[in-house]
């Protein structure tokens, strides 16, 4: 009977020799730090309710400067339509330039390709239009601040890029996706059915 | 009453036990060592991207200008605690002296010169890029901010580094592994209670959707053009397929981050993680994203196995130290005494 509860008895030494090696104090201190930062590492993804903005409150200023302030929801709650941004250039001379954003053919490597993706993406983000409705028409609904920084910023950013250019329209795509019945009936991923497109509005030099 | 007692201090007993051999129990940082280089080549990588447009996304005239950016970080009082080295550089001659300085110090990590001081540099560099452009950020930054955060907690360069080669070479002779210390174990814990966290959350924002409960989310997820790397369409001829995939998919990041820790079955739930990962990674062409979130499950990997695996010469040498088979730490205790033959 001794003989089988050694080697319990010889763990329980071991680790209280390993826990040794930081004295209490040192693991107050830490555990203390350790609940706190585990905290808020729950608040940031926490769902909207009285409890979870309360906390978030109190951390607001360690979420926001560590960057944990992450919903982490990938690909949900349901995998959605893309979004895609088709610029017009009016340049001095008369020249225009089409193009869109992004673009597989200009922008490479993938990671660069899914950044400018990324930013088209967010246009529509519900966490930057939490009152946009997607059962309204587009032309019904407001573009909120943060919205329209993002759509100025671009829209000044492709007329400095492009020497001469004097005016930019964009437009917004919405790219829904097929289903499968849709594609066993012969139906491509790219069919123009699938495009619905929302103007953003036009722009002319020096708008920030 | 005296039950009730007695179950509280047992209680409070266990917890406190269970707490501090959670957290503070020294392990080898092997494992550490080991994400210290793939999340630094991921670091070095995503950012050596950036060069390739450096000024249109953080530049004066990018496509998120700092009036922007400004504008979306702000709190709705106005007020905002998100920061970044960018909005101090004017000029290009700055910005590309700080994204190269950015790149050397994310190259420094991954071959662990002076890991300490470095990984505090790159954390803080790391969140001043993401700062900087929100809107063309996704789950690959927060993963990258994430593993560098924690990266400055332990002792990340105490082995697969140019720190270790270093002092080895100091010292005239190759080194033993590196003591076991409980900063390393605190870092890889907390890389592990971070990854359940992001699974547990990944999940329950599935849960509030439709398709994900319908058994359809991955046919949308991979008849997304935009995404799309491999063309997956002939999956349509196989929805119970696409339903399968799409609940295994659900349940196991439901579950992750209760079923990774039981260690029988932890090497089948971190298995599974690679079909998830990689599927994200070749089929809708987020092989950084891919990637890094199995470099934050190499935390569940234990460090003698890491040692095993890798088989540098420095561990041939010291296969004699003894590791603990369960954690992965080296033992405190006295080898016993060999038993004579005979």
């Amino acid at each position: 009977m001794g003989a089988q509860t050694k080697p319990a008895s010889s763990r329980s030494a071991r680790q209280l020799a390993a826990w040794h090696r930081w004295s209490p104090a040192r693991r107050a201190v830490v555990s203390a730090l350790l609940a706190a930062h585990l905290l808020a590492v729950l608040v940031g993804p926490w769902s909207r309710s009285i409890l979870s903005d309360f906390l978030r409150g109190v951390y607001r200023p360690y979420l926001q400067a560590a960057y944990l302030d992450h919903g982490y929801k990938f690909f949900a709650p349901d995998p959605g339509p893309s979004h895609l941004i088709r610029y017009e250039l009016e340049f001095g001379d008369g020249r225009r330039v089409e193009g869109m954003m992004p673009d597989r053919r200009k922008h490479w490597p993938r990671l660069l390709y899914h950044r400018h993706f990324m930013l088209t993406e967010t246009i529509p983000s519900p966490l930057l239009s939490p009152a946009w409705n997607p059962e309204l028409p587009w032309e019904e609904q407001t573009l909120s601040v943060p919205q329209q920084a993002y759509v100025r910023s671009y829209a000044a950013h492709l007329i400095e890029a492009h020497h001469g250019a004097e005016r930019v329209t964009l437009h917004l795509i919405e790219h829904r996706l097929a289903n499968p019945p849709e594609v066993l009936g012969g139906m491509e991923l790219d069919d123009p059915s699938l495009y619905l497109t929302r103007p953003l509005g036009s722009f002319t030099r020096s708008p920030r | 009453m005296r039950l009730v007692k007695q179950y509280v201090l047992s209680l409070s007993a266990a917890a406190r036990d269970g707490w501090n051999h959670f957290w503070f129990t020294p392990a080898d940082p092997a494992t550490l060592a080991l994400i210290r280089v793939a999340a630094g080549a991921m670091l070095l990588y995503t950012h050596l991207v950036w060069t390739l447009d450096l000024e249109a996304f953080f530049g004066p005239h990018s496509w998120v200008s700092p009036a922007a950016a400004a504008t979306v970080l702000r709190d709705p009082d106005g007020g905002g605690y998100a920061w970044s080295h960018f909005w101090i550089i004017r000029g290009p001659f700055a910005l590309w002296t700080a994204h190269l300085a950015a790149l050397v110090l994310f190259a420094m990590l991954m071959l662990g010169l002076f890991s300490r001081v470095v990984s505090v540099l790159a954390y803080l560099a790391a969140v001043g890029y993401v700062n900087r452009i929100p809107g063309a950020q996704f789950g690959l930054d927060q993963i990258n901010v994430m593993l560098a955060m924690y990266l400055m907690i332990g002792p990340s360069g105490a082995a697969w580094s140019l720190d270790r080669l270093w002092a080895a070479r100091r010292a005239g002779h190759s080194l033993p592994p590196a003591q076991p210390a409980v900063s390393a174990n605190l870092a890889v814990r907390l890389i592990q209670v971070h990854m359940c966290v992001i699974y547990f959350y990944a999940a329950l924002a599935k849960l509030g959707g439709i398709t994900w409960f319908s058994g359809e989310a991955i046919w949308y997820a991979v008849a997304n053009l935009e995404y799309q790397t491999l063309d997956m369409t002939w999956l349509a001829r196989w929805p119970l397929l696409i339903a399968l995939i799409t609940q295994v998919t659900l349940y196991w990041e439901l579950s992750f981050c209760v079923l990774v820790w039981p260690r029988l079955i932890r090497p089948l739930v971190l298995l599974m993680g690679v079909p998830v990962h990689l599927g994200i990674a070749f089929c809708m062409g987020m092989i950084t994203f891919g990637l890094v979130m199995l470099i934050g499950c190499l935390s569940f990997v234990p460090p003698d196995l890491v040692r095993r695996l890798l088989r540098f010469p420095s561990d041939r040498k010291a296969g004699q130290a003894r590791t603990d088979p369960i954690h992965g730490a080296r033992r405190l205790v006295a080898a016993p005494p060999k038993q004579p033959s005979k």
